[in-house]
């Protein structure tokens, strides 16, 4: 009998590195920095002219607390009962200063159609290569919050387990909180002296938080075969004798909104029957029997089956035809 | 209400005060020139009215307005002819269009701190092409009082700066 085999039902889209609208980019001066004016005059009197310098009037910039949280662009296409599923945000200091943020998850989102589940750990700090890996650290609130320079950021993973029952189509919204640890509140708020350079830090327009939201995306596939057979006996007839050729038509389809990835078709040949050298084709297009670079090949071992290694699948690449003769033995 | 002006005034006096010594010890001629520094804030009096006043300038962050406030008075007894105040806009900050005011007197603005000129005849190349200068790229502020500065008068120029 045939089989199919094909990997997670994931479409493999890149992931999206493009940010969010939401991105703010930080402002020039820096806490702590000094801003100073000194304004001159020009003046006669009788035939004498003069220029004179004010006093310099010295400033100090306070901390603006602000951040900006984004999410990937595209959502993350994932299959029923995926494990371990990650979404990139990035957090940015957007204030002046120096400052660390309190991240907070959360996965139960109100307008969504599931709810993905954290996994533990469920936040992870990036290395600074943006890709996930052995590196990323899981983040522990309080202990290893990520302490931005102005304009600095960093790429935090958030991973899921994506629940068995959700089916194709369905969308799971999480989101991502970015809070300034020196404080948040309404724009305006001072934190006297507790800003970076032991100025105040005042919230700025982010309010010194943001939250970014995340999809996950069910993108599931369902490959079918069907198979038919057409008998052709050394009599002009369609009677299955000894000498007479089968032709075995097997369609393959992906149903559903995702890709399946490594679609590999097998098929054993029968017993009682001989692989016709040279007559797998796909979509009519001959496959050498050879295990070579072409995606069909006629195996001997340890059973005689034909293989033909379809690769990606999805819905809109239409019904696969994969076509091979067999003849009868005379004997057994 | 227009209170605001007077409170001003009086935080102005107090300056004055804090940074006369200095001044007068800089200064052995005519014209005391003194700079403040201050903030728009935005208050409710007693009868609930929202109004703004200018207090000194604290707590400033990107983002936020300076009002700069440059002072001439002449402390001789003789009027001072061809005043001129000239102020650069501070480092980091960007000067609000229309914001620069000076009671009696003309107001050109600079690029380099040496061409001084009207908003109008101030351009810049970009990509190749002419175009108007920005009021944020404005360096230089420039007042030509049209009247001789009488003794004891004063003399007031004001801009505001944004902080980038």
């Amino acid at each position: 009998m045939q089989s199919l085999r094909f990997g997670a039902a994931i479409v493999t889209v890149a992931l999206a590195l493009g940010l969010s609208s939401n991105e703010a980019r930080a402002v020039g001066a820096d806490a702590g920095s000094t801003i100073s004016n000194t304004a001159t005059v020009d003046y006669t009197v009788g035939t004498v002219t003069t220029t004179a310098s004010s006093n310099t009037v010295n400033v100090t910039v306070a901390e603006i607390l602000n951040v900006a949280v984004g999410a990937p662009a595209a959502a993350t296409p994932v299959a029923p009962g995926q494990a371990a599923q990650r979404l990139r945000f990035r957090v940015e200091n957007t204030g002046n200063g120096q400052e660390s943020f309190l991240l907070t998850l959360t996965s139960v989102v109100t307008g969504d159609d599931f709810d993905p589940v954290a996994a533990a750990p469920s936040i992870y700090l990036d290395n600074g290569d943006g890709v996930f890996g052995a590196g990323d650290v899981p983040y522990v609130p309080g202990t290893n919050d990520p302490l931005l320079n102005e304009d600095g950021f960093v790429y935090v993973f958030v991973a899921h387990n994506i629940p068995s029952a959700v089916t194709d189509g369905q969308d799971g919204f999480v989101t991502l909180t970015a809070a300034a640890r020196t404080g948040t509140g309404p724009a305006g708020t001072v934190f006297a002296g507790q800003g970076a350079a032991g100025t105040d830090a005042v919230v700025g327009t982010s309010t010194g938080t943001q939250t970014a939201q995340g999809i996950y995306s069910v993108q599931g596939v369902t490959v079918t075969a069907t198979k038919s057979q057409t008998v052709n006996d050394p009599f002009g007839g369609n009677r299955a004798l000894p000498g007479a050729t089968i032709h075995y038509s097997v369609a393959v389809n992906a149903v559903g909104s995702g890709s399946a990835s490594t679609v590999i078709f097998t098929d054993k040949i029968p017993a009682g029957t001989e692989y016709v050298a040279g007559s797998l084709r796909r979509n009519g297009s001959p496959l050498s029997d050879a295990t070579d670079a072409d995606i069909g090949e006629y195996e001997t071992t340890p059973d005689p089956q034909v293989k033909v290694r379809i690769g990606s699948l999805q819905q809109s690449d239409g019904t696969q035809t994969i076509t091979f003769d067999v003849t009868i033995k005379t004997t057994n | 209400m227009t209170k605001g002006i007077r409170n001003y005034i009086g935080i102005a006096a107090i300056l004055a005060c804090s940074f006369g010594s200095q001044a007068f010890a800089q200064e052995r001629g005519c014209i005391v020139l003194k700079s403040v520094a201050e903030q728009e804030k935005e208050v409710v009096n007693a009868k609930g009215e929202k109004t703004r006043q200018l207090v000194a300038a604290s707590k400033i962050v990107p983002g936020m307005e300076v009002v700069w406030t440059v002072t001439a008075n002449n402390i001789c007894k003789v009027p001072s002819e061809k005043v001129t105040i000239n102020n650069p806009v501070p480092e980091h900050m960007s000067y609000v269009a229309n914001s620069a005011f000076g009671a009696g007197s003309d107001i050109t603005y600079s690029l380099d701190g040496k061409t001084f000129a009207a908003p109008a005849e101030l351009s810049v190349t970009e990509n190749g092409a002419r175009r108007q200068a920005r009021a944020d790229e404005y360096r230089h502020i420039r007042w030509v009082f049209r009247s001789p500065l009488q003794p004891g008068a004063s003399a007031v120029a004001r801009f505001r700066a944004v902080l980038n």
